[in-house]
C-alpha cells in the first residue's frame, strides 16, 4: 500500500507542549514528598552565647547519630530537653550509646561556663563510653589576622 | 432588555491552570524557609576510660590555660615557662611540631577558666594541625 502524499503531510500525533494539566500533580507530589520526609527536631533551643573558633569544621554525620548536650548560662546540663544533674550524665548517655554505637556528642556550651564543668562532663562521657565528642562552635572570621 | 438572556460568566469550577502555580509557590516557600541546622564544631576523640597512656615527657607540650585566658607554655622536660597570648599558640605549636612530629599538645585548663578560653586554645591547636591532643584540668 502506497503512502498517501508521500508521507509528507502526516502530522505527528504527539504534542510538543509540556502538558500543563499534570503540572499541578507533579508540584503537589513534590510538596507532599518534602513534607513527609522532613524531620522536625522537637528539641528546644537553649539560649546560650556560642563560642567562636576559626578552625570550625562541618561535622559530616547523620542527624540521628548526633546527640546534643547543652550547657546553659547557669551551667545546667540538658539532654533531649531534660535537665540532667552532673553525676547522672553517664547514666543517661550509656543506654543511648548502647543503642547507637556511632553516636557523637555535640557539646553546646555557653562561653562563660567554668572549665571544671566541661571536665566533669567529659569524664562522665568517658565513663559512658561515648568518646566521640565535638565542641560545637560558630565559625569565627577575623577581619585581620595578627602578623607574625 | 436582554437581561434574561445574559449568561452567567462566572465559572463554578476551580481553575486548574493556576493550580500548578499555587503548588510551586508553596514548594518554593517551604524550600526557602527551611533552615538546615548543620552541625559545626571542633571534633575530638576522648581516650577510653582507664586507658590513659604514659608518654615520655619530651613528647609533651603543656599549654596551661589560666583563669584570665592567658596561656603558659611549658615544654615537657624543661621547667621553663613562657606566658603568651592565646593567639601566639598556633605559631609556637607549628614550630614545635616541625621539630617533633610525635608531639602531644596537652591543654591543661584552670577549673575556674571560662569555657571560651579553652576553646580559643583548642582552636589554635587545631589550626596548627596537631593530631594528638590531650585535655586536662589543672589540679588533677
Amino acid at each position: 500500500m502506497a503512502v498517501k502524499a508521500g508521507g509528507f503531510k502526516r502530522r505527528s500525533g504527539t504534542s510538543s507542549d509540556i502538558p500543563s494539566s499534570s503540572m499541578a500533580d507533579i508540584a503537589f507530589l513534590l510538596l507532599i514528598f518534602f513534607m513527609v520526609t522532613t524531620v522536625f527536631r522537637r528539641e528546644k533551643k537553649r539560649d546560650i552565647d556560642w563560642v567562636n573558633a576559626e578552625a570550625t569544621k562541618k561535622i559530616d554525620e547523620k542527624r540521628k547519630n548526633i546527640l546534643h548536650l547543652w550547657i546553659d548560662t547557669d551551667a545546667q546540663v540538658w539532654i533531649n530537653d531534660q535537665a540532667i544533674a552532673d553525676q547522672d550524665i553517664a547514666q543517661v548517655v550509656r543506654p543511648l550509646y548502647a543503642e547507637n554505637r556511632e553516636i557523637v556528642i555535640a557539646v553546646r556550651g555557653d562561653r562563660d561556663v567554668p572549665y571544671s564543668k566541661i571536665n566533669t562532663i567529659t569524664k562522665q562521657l568517658q565513663a559512658a563510653g561515648a568518646v566521640r565528642v565535638t565542641f560545637a562552635t560558630r565559625l569565627e572570621q577575623r577581619m585581620s589576622r595578627p602578623r607574625r | 432588555m436582554p437581561i434574561l438572556n445574559r449568561k452567567q460568566r462566572v465559572s463554578d469550577e476551580i481553575p486548574t491552570a493556576s493550580m500548578a502555580d499555587i503548588a510551586f509557590l508553596l514548594l518554593v516557600f517551604f524550600l526557602t524557609t527551611t533552615v538546615f541546622n548543620e552541625e559545626k564544631g571542633l571534633p575530638i576523640v576522648l581516650p577510653e576510660e582507664k586507658e590513659e597512656q604514659e608518654v615520655s615527657a619530651k613528647n609533651i607540650l603543656f599549654l596551661i590555660v589560666q583563669a584570665d585566658g592567658s596561656v603558659v607554655v611549658r615544654r615537657g622536660e624543661s621547667e621553663q615557662e613562657q606566658i603568651v597570648a592565646y593567639r601566639q599558640v598556633e605559631g609556637i605549636l607549628r614550630q614545635e611540631l616541625a621539630a617533633n612530629e610525635n608531639l602531644i599538645a596537652a591543654i591543661k585548663t584552670d577549673p575556674s577558666a571560662a569555657y571560651r578560653h579553652m576553646i580559643n586554645v583548642l582552636d589554635e591547636v587545631k589550626k596548627a594541625g596537631a593530631e594528638r591532643i590531650s585535655l586536662q584540668m589543672v589540679g588533677e
